[in-house]
Parts: C-alpha cells; structure tokens; sequence
C-alpha cells in the first residue's frame, strides 16, 4: 500500500490564458482529512477536480489511490466518491430515483444499487423522503441526498467540496460528524474543500492554504503556527488588570518579548512555554496572586489569516475574494 | 464494493443503457421537452390526415387547378389515379412528406439541446464528469439519447398517420393507400439520417453554451437552412425513384457521421469540466 493516497507534483491549470492554479505540491495520508482551504477562487475546486481526472493540468503530475488521474481517470473515479458544491441532483427524480441513478452509471445492478440507496438515506435521515421529488428540498436535505451518492459505492477516497455551505447549524453538526465518523470508523481519506475554519479545524489533520492559485501554507495548524512565529503567548490571570508594576517586572523575565494589560491580567508573549513559572515567580514576587496560567496556543484562525496576511504582503492577492468564516 | 463491473476496453454499454434510461426517464418527466415532442407531431400525423381525408370524403376541395401548375412529369403520378382521390394522394401522398422529416428533426433538437447544456443548467454536469464514464461512452449516450426520442417519434408517428389515413380515406380510396415503398425508405431510411444530422449540429452547440435555450437558439441558426433544403427535396424524392431516395439518405448518412465523429473527438473531459 502506498504511503500516500493523493501526491501531485507542481500542478498548473489555466483557463483561457488565466491562471486557476500555479504549481500545487501536496500530499494526503491513507485515512488522514486534509483542509483546502482558501477564499473563493484560491483554487480549491480545481485542485479537486484535478485530482479526479476531470481536468488536465497544463503543468505537473499526480499519483492518486496508486493510479495516473489522466491516463487512468475512469478507474480512478470508480474509487473515489465526489460532494460537489452544489448537491447536483436532477430535479425531476426523487432522491432515491437520484441515487438509484448514479448507481447504475457506477456499473451497481438496479436491485444492489436500490437497497444500497434506501439504507443510505435511511443513515442520513432522509428514509422518510426517499420517494419525493427533489424539487421542494431545502439545501439541508439536498445536501444530505448528495452526501449519500457520494458513498454509494463505498470509496476509498473522498472530495467533499463546501459540505455545510447553505446548511443550518444542526445540519452543519451532523454531516461534520459524519465525515469525521468516516475516517474514524471506516478509515477513508477525504480531501475537504471549504472556506468555513471551525470545520476544518474540527475535521483536518493538516491543512493546505491556497490564495489566487498558489500554496502559501501546508501542514498541521502547530507546524505551521512553528513555522509562522517564533514566539507563544501566555496569559496571566491576576483577578483584575495587570498594573505598570508588574508589566515592567514581567517584561524584565527572560526571554519574555512583551507583556500587555488585559480585563484579567496580563498577555506575555515569550520565547518559549518553559519561561511560565518564572513567570509566576514574578507575579508573587510583586505581591499579585495568581488565578490561572494559560499557555495560549495559536488556533486554527489564527495560522490562517497570518498565511493571508503574509501572502497579500506579497502580492499575491488582491483582496477580492471572500474570506473564510470562522465558526 | 457492490456488484460493479469490470473495466472494459469497448463500449460500456451497460453504462450507456443506464444514461438513456436517465435522460429519456428525465424527458418523460419534463414537460418543457415533452409538449414540443408531441405538439407538432400530433397537428401533423394526426390532425393533418383528419381534415384532409374529410375534405376528400366531402368532395368539397378539387385540385386540379393547383396541378395544372405544376410540371407534368411531377404530377403524373397524381393525375394517374381518379380525381376523386387526388386530393388525397397529392396532400398525404405527397405534401406531407417534407413534413415527416421536420419531426425527426425538431425532437432530435429538443433533446439534444437539453443534453450538455441542460446538465449545465441543471447543475448536474459535474457531479456526472466526476463518475468512471469514458468521455466517448457519454457523448455516445447523449445522442443516443437524441437519435432514439426522435426516429421512435417518427416511426410511431408515421404508423399512426398511416393507420389513421388509410382509415378516414377509406369511403374514397377503398384500400389501403400508404405506406407505399417510397415512403418507407422515406420514414425508416432518410428520417433517421436527418435525426443524426440534426444531433451532429445541436450536441456540439449543447457543449458550447450554457443554456438550453442558447442550445436552442443558437442550434436553431444552423438546422434552420439544412431543413429548408431537406423539406424543399422531399416531395421530389418521392416523385422520383426509390433508388434517389436511397442515395439522398445515403448522403445525409454520410455528413451525419461526418459531424458526429468530429463531435466525439472534439468532446473531452477536460474541455467540458473547464466550462463549469
């Protein structure tokens, strides 16, 4: 087995002389989720359907689930599984005329595909709405019905592209953890496009961050918070703002970078984690009791709009497109 | 996995089997594609041959002024039969006949123009680019899914115009009048062959736009005077031999395949997903 389900190698796509991705090298472990994440138009989209043998690239090569996505595309494809981000299903069948469908077109006989299809709707609690046309669904139920197709044949390897996008809150919570269950249980791989952070935070081991085509950060949100700064936060809590006092005194701890007021006490920001009891040696030591200590550690949000921060200050984006929301 | 099918090097035609039951399942439940499908064919195979054989019956219209205007050598296998049935067999016999080929045609054009940019505007395109379908094994299911809706319409049409004939006609002709071999190269030979030119023109519009209505509009421009040519040589096919009739089928045959097989090598993956 390979030690990689998806590899590609300086992938490029243009459409009609407009660069749509510039040079992707990724990688995606058997069983692992991996985040794409990016505003609008960073590319995400692409790289999945790239990665799926439904474009080819100008530039680049790729290895996924073992085969050439190009030259073996349709054996590929019977592999993996694909959440488009709009749910993509005709309108004039019923949700279960909708998995039916696909099924046969995945080669599945009417009979297998039929009872695959109702047990499947049955786990997205859509059983009841088998036999309605999809017409009057709302986005929620859409969602779910095309969530359903995607496993249909049971892949090894999934491209979820805005699964909760249009979904309510509890919608939102149910299909999150149902792709976590997927890799927890089932140990698929899923390759997770989305611009929403608190899903991916909830479900990807490592994220890849793109802006306007190019990778600008890959890896867990830790190594790249190592790599994006030098420094930790620690917050104090001394019951109450921290006095000039005991800022100067804090300040003065090595290697302490600086150290600000907050409604609590304090926000140090240090060389290292390990300064913290000298820390609170200095608190004591300025007659201050101290309540809690918390090593901050820098989220998901904050990795992310650091990579973007740092890739406008490059150039490399014009700021239209949509940020991603934190949730 | 359940019950999948091994890869195979020709044609899936399994896969194509389930495309065809897809899209014509989807025309049967689509009223926007199904009243232009049978509108026309039901004025002119059915409504059509109803007034005319009561007219005939009525005695009411005479046509021998109108054939005096036309060449001898056309009309005389008008003027060979009674006047009674001239009518009768210049307007069913003759005169419609161009009109048989306009129903192949427009359904071939209504369905092909749903198929790329229906899916497109459906939505439903990429979700179908993302399935283990060879491109040539879609694009042959989607005129497919043209050819078949169009040459069944014209053959049941035509049954069902020639019953519904040979029956009102019946007090004046006293036989059975149609079909006659002219009209069955016409019906089983020529109309396919303007079936497959029409899809050849409107499946590479459908890949090219977004819309069906663009598909249409757009595919319309171009079927438009290949019609007019077509409608305005029939009524000649069927003065003439059977022998013209088999070599003009045989011609739009050949520009059918032409422009299909350009159309299939035309069609990848790649160009489609671009157009997402």
């Amino acid at each position: 087995m390979s030690t990689r389900s998806v590899r590609c190698e300086g992938l490029t796509k243009s459409f009609e002389g407009e660069p749509a991705l510039d040079g992707l090298t990724i990688d995606v472990r058997p069983g692992e989720v991996l985040a794409l994440l990016g505003p609008n138009g960073a590319g995400k989209t692409t790289t999945m359907r790239l990665l799926n043998g439904v474009l080819t690239p100008d530039l680049g090569t790729a290895t996924v689930l073992g085969l050439d996505p190009w030259a073996q595309g349709t054996e590929l494809r019977r592999r993996t599984g694909v959440l488009t981000e709009n749910a993509g299903l005709d309108e004039r069948f019923t949700a279960l005329e909708n998995l039916v469908t696909t099924a046969e077109l995945r080669g599945m006989d009417r009979s297998a595909a039929r009872v695959r299809a109702g047990e499947l709707l049955e786990r997205f609690g859509m059983g009841h709405r088998a036999d309605a046309r999809v017409q009057g669904f709302s986005t929620g139920q859409r969602k779910r019905v095309a969530l359903a197709r995607a496993l249909l044949h049971d892949p090894e390897l999934l491209y979820l592209d805005e699964p909760t996008s249009g979904l309510d809150p509890a919608a939102t919570r149910d299909v999150v953890e149902l792709i976590a269950s997927l890799t927890a249980e089932r140990g698929r791989t899923v390759v997770l496009c989305t611009h929403f952070l608190g899903e991916a935070g909830k479900l990807a081991s490592r994220m890849a961050v793109l802006f306007q085509g190019r990778l600008h950060a890959f890896g867990t949100p830790d190594q790249l918070a190592a790599d994006l700064w030098s420094d930790t936060e620690v917050r104090l809590d001394v019951g109450g703002p921290a006095s000039t006092e005991l800022l100067v005194a804090l300040a003065a701890v090595e290697p302490v970078v600086q150290a600000v007021p907050t409604d609590d006490g304090a926000l140090v920001r240090v060389r290292s984690a390990d300064v913290t009891p000298s820390l609170v040696r200095a608190c004591v030591a300025a007659g201050v009791d101290v309540h809690a200590v918390t090593p901050r550690a820098r989220t998901l949000e904050d990795v992310y709009f650091e990579v973007e921060a740092r890739a406008q200050a490059q150039g490399t984006d014009d700021g239209l497109g949509a940020r991603p929301v934190a949730t | 996995m359940s019950a999948t099918v091994p890869r195979r090097e020709g044609t899936d035609w399994r896969v194509v089997r389930a495309m065809l039951r897809r899209d014509l399942g989807a025309i049967v439940r689509s009223k926007a594609l199904l009243l232009p499908m049978l509108f026309l064919p039901t004025v002119l195979l059915v409504l059509l041959p109803l007034s005319i054989g009561l007219a005939a019956n009525g005695k009411t219209v005479r046509v021998e002024r109108a054939l005096e205007l036309l060449p001898e050598r056309l009309v005389a296998p008008v003027l060979s039969h009674p006047p009674d049935e001239r009518l009768i067999i210049l307007v069913l016999g003759y005169l419609v006949a161009p009109l048989f080929l306009i129903v192949p045609l427009m359904v071939s054009a209504v369905t092909a123009s749903d198929t790329f940019a229906g899916e497109k505007e459906r939505r439903t395109l990429e979700t179908l680019l993302h399935l283990p379908i060879r491109d040539r094994d879609l694009y042959l299911s989607k005129l497919l899914g043209g050819f078949l809706p169009a040459t069944i319409v014209s053959w049941v049409g035509f049954v069902l115009y020639a019953v519904l004939a040979n029956i009102i006609c019946w007090p004046v002709m006293g036989r059975i009048f149609l079909p006659t071999w002219k009209w069955t190269i016409l019906i089983f030979w020529v109309a396919p062959a303007v079936a497959a030119l029409g899809l050849g023109v409107m499946v590479r519009v459908s890949t090219r736009v977004d819309t069906t209505q663009e598909a249409q509009q757009l595919g319309g421009a171009v079927v438009l005077p290949l019609v007019m040519l077509a409608v305005g040589q029939t009524t000649g096919l069927l003065l003439t031999g059977p022998i013209v009739s088999i070599v003009a089928g045989a011609v739009v045959w050949a520009i059918a395949a032409f422009l299909n097989l350009r159309g299939a090598k035309a069609f990848t993956r790649d160009r489609m997903g671009s157009r997402l």
